[in-house]
């Protein structure tokens, strides 16, 4: 009956939260092919709830509601790729031509740019620094045909694995909350208002997350689209947003945006290196601002995380698990750091330990009530 | 197919169960099975502890079979503060703020208890104003209830 302390997590438990999620992270990445689907119906998820709530208010059932709004984003994106239909098959046919030409640009404006180091540096020159790699670059532009393949298949070995996504969405929105029931009474009473909060907190983590990834999307294409747009670059909402896309990879994303502006840079002003290198300055510039302004803003900040453990933990996911974990190593460190610390409470509260054990045995003398 | 949607189900018996609770007794049935969706039961064995006074709060407990005793170490007649049977319903500031429980619920007897979470309820006045704001009238009135109940038995020990 005693107010007991409230106890809080340690250096053991957060050494236990790193170790947990090097160690997810690891195994998520050896079973890509449900984790991503399973990261897009959650993103569907938190997109499409707001909508089911308003049916099952206005009467619906929740089975009828999640069938409608599941079905309405499968006729919605099912209508968007008709109308798509035509540009789409019209890129995909002089796709090989453009990736050729994007890529020649960009050769072009290397060896420009490697000529123009050449004839200050008189020692590159004599080692002919810059026909090697422009000879080497150029052989591996000339087999562009050859990746084309592998990644068509690549796409299409995706497919199945991608239309999972809106079939977990459904189920997520139509038994979401039996499944937290389902969770909670599995929980012994001693334990179950610090369960339920652990769930609602997990709960709130991971939309606070999805949510604030949505805003860093919305920000970064909203900087490149005005960079790119004030330096005069064609399609600058829609590179930006490709870009911002991108960016959902921390670091490697950046670099693939970046490089994909220096490129329609090099082709589309093939006289001007300047337009270039004013790219790669915004991309350095919109790199620093994802890094340390936006990201710690939206996704570190939704996931209270201090920016310097958001920083370091994008390393460590980039170390064990590659792009895959750069992808979900912040996801999945503030979920478990939520279900470590409140462990990390439970374990520690002997209150409650000696509740759940007096419990337990008031229940076997009243199984063994009538037994000799 | 539209108008069967949205065509109310039948009063299940667990509906028929919360509707006779006191807290959700302004409920309609449409509203009832949103509430549903959100309240946990538990059984609770004779003696066993449901919260303890300091705890913090995180939910409202319903009881619906069975006895509660509310008592808080220091009171007189051995603690005990209330007795509650079905129906009635404890730990309600829960829902109000986060203060630490003011007394112990124990089950005196076996009991099966209705749980509805604190944010599950502030979840619903952002979603469903309507139904929050039910069940906060019903909680405003068993506060005033209770607070009268105070006064009167402060005024009652001042004339004696």
């Amino acid at each position: 009956m005693k107010t007991t302390p409230t106890y809080g997590s340690g250096p053991v438990v957060w050494a236990g939260i790193i170790a947990t999620t090097c160690l997810l992270l690891f195994f998520f990445q050896k079973m890509l092919w449900l984790v991503v689907p399973f990261l897009l119906a959650l993103i569907l998820y938190y997109l499409m709830y707001p909508v089911l709530q308003r049916l099952v208010y206005a009467g619906m059932t929740r089975d009828a509601a999640a069938s409608l709004v599941t079905l309405a984003f499968i006729a919605l994106l099912g209508v968007g790729f008709t109308l798509m239909l035509p540009w789409l098959a019209g890129q995909l046919a002089d796709g090989q031509d453009s990736i050729i030409r994007y890529g020649q640009g960009g050769l072009r404006l290397l060896e420009r740019s490697l000529r123009a180091i050449e004839s200050k540096w008189a020692l590159l020159g004599n080692a002919h620094f810059t026909d090697t790699v422009v000879e080497r670059l150029g052989n591996l532009g000339g087999h562009a045909a050859e990746y084309i393949e592998p990644l068509a298949m690549g796409v299409a070995a995706w497919t199945p694995s991608l239309l999972l996504g809106p079939f977990l969405t459904f189920f997520f929105l139509r038994d979401g909350q039996r499944f937290k029931r389902f969770l909670a009474h599995a929980v012994p009473n001693a334990f179950f208002e610090r369960t339920l909060y652990l769930m609602h907190e997990v709960d709130q983590t991971a939309r606070a997350y999805f949510q604030g990834l949505m805003k860093l999307t919305v920000l970064d294409t909203i900087t490149l689209a005005a960079g790119l747009w004030f330096m005069g670059f064609p399609g600058a909402l829609a590179l930006g947003f490709v870009c911002a896309v991108l960016a959902w990879i921390p670091y490697i994303g950046s670099i693939a945006g970046g490089l994909l502006v220096v490129l329609v840079a090099a082709t589309d002003f093939p006289d001007s290196t300047a337009m270039a290198y004013w790219a790669v300055a915004l991309f350095l510039v919109v790199r620093l601002l994802d890094d340390f302004v936006y990201m710690p803003l939206t996704i570190g900040k939704s996931l209270h995380m201090h920016p310097l453990v958001t920083v370091l933990m994008i390393f460590v996911g980039g170390a064990v698990a590659g792009v895959a974990g750069l992808m979900m190593v912040l996801p999945v460190l503030g979920v478990v750091m939520v279900v470590g610390e409140t462990i990390g409470q439970i374990v520690t509260d002997p209150r409650l330990l000696a509740r759940h054990r007096y419990a337990n045995s008031l229940r076997k003398d009243q199984v063994s009530a009538d037994l000799i | 197919m539209s108008l069967s949607l949205f065509r109310h189900k039948a009063v299940t018996p667990r509906l028929e169960r919360l509707r006779a609770l006191s807290l959700f007794v302004d409920l309609t049935p449409a509203e009832l099975r949103i509430v549903d969706g959100l309240v946990h039961e538990r059984d609770y064995i004779e003696n066993e502890i449901v919260f303890d006074e300091g705890d913090e709060g995180q939910a409202i407990y319903i009881v619906i079979d069975g006895e509660i005793l509310i008592q808080r170490q220091g009171h007189g007649d051995n603690g005990k503060l209330a007795v509650l049977t079905p129906g009635k319903f404890f730990g309600e500031l829960a829902l109000l703020d986060d203060a630490p429980r003011a007394a112990q619920a124990m089950a005196s007897t076996n009991c099966r208890l209705a749980v509805f979470f604190r944010a599950d309820f502030i979840g619903l006045l952002d979603t469903h104003a309507r139904v929050a704001s039910k069940i906060g009238r019903q909680l405003a009135r068993h506060i005033g209830r209770r607070m009268r109940e105070m006064a009167l038995a402060a005024g009652a020990l001042q004339h004696l």
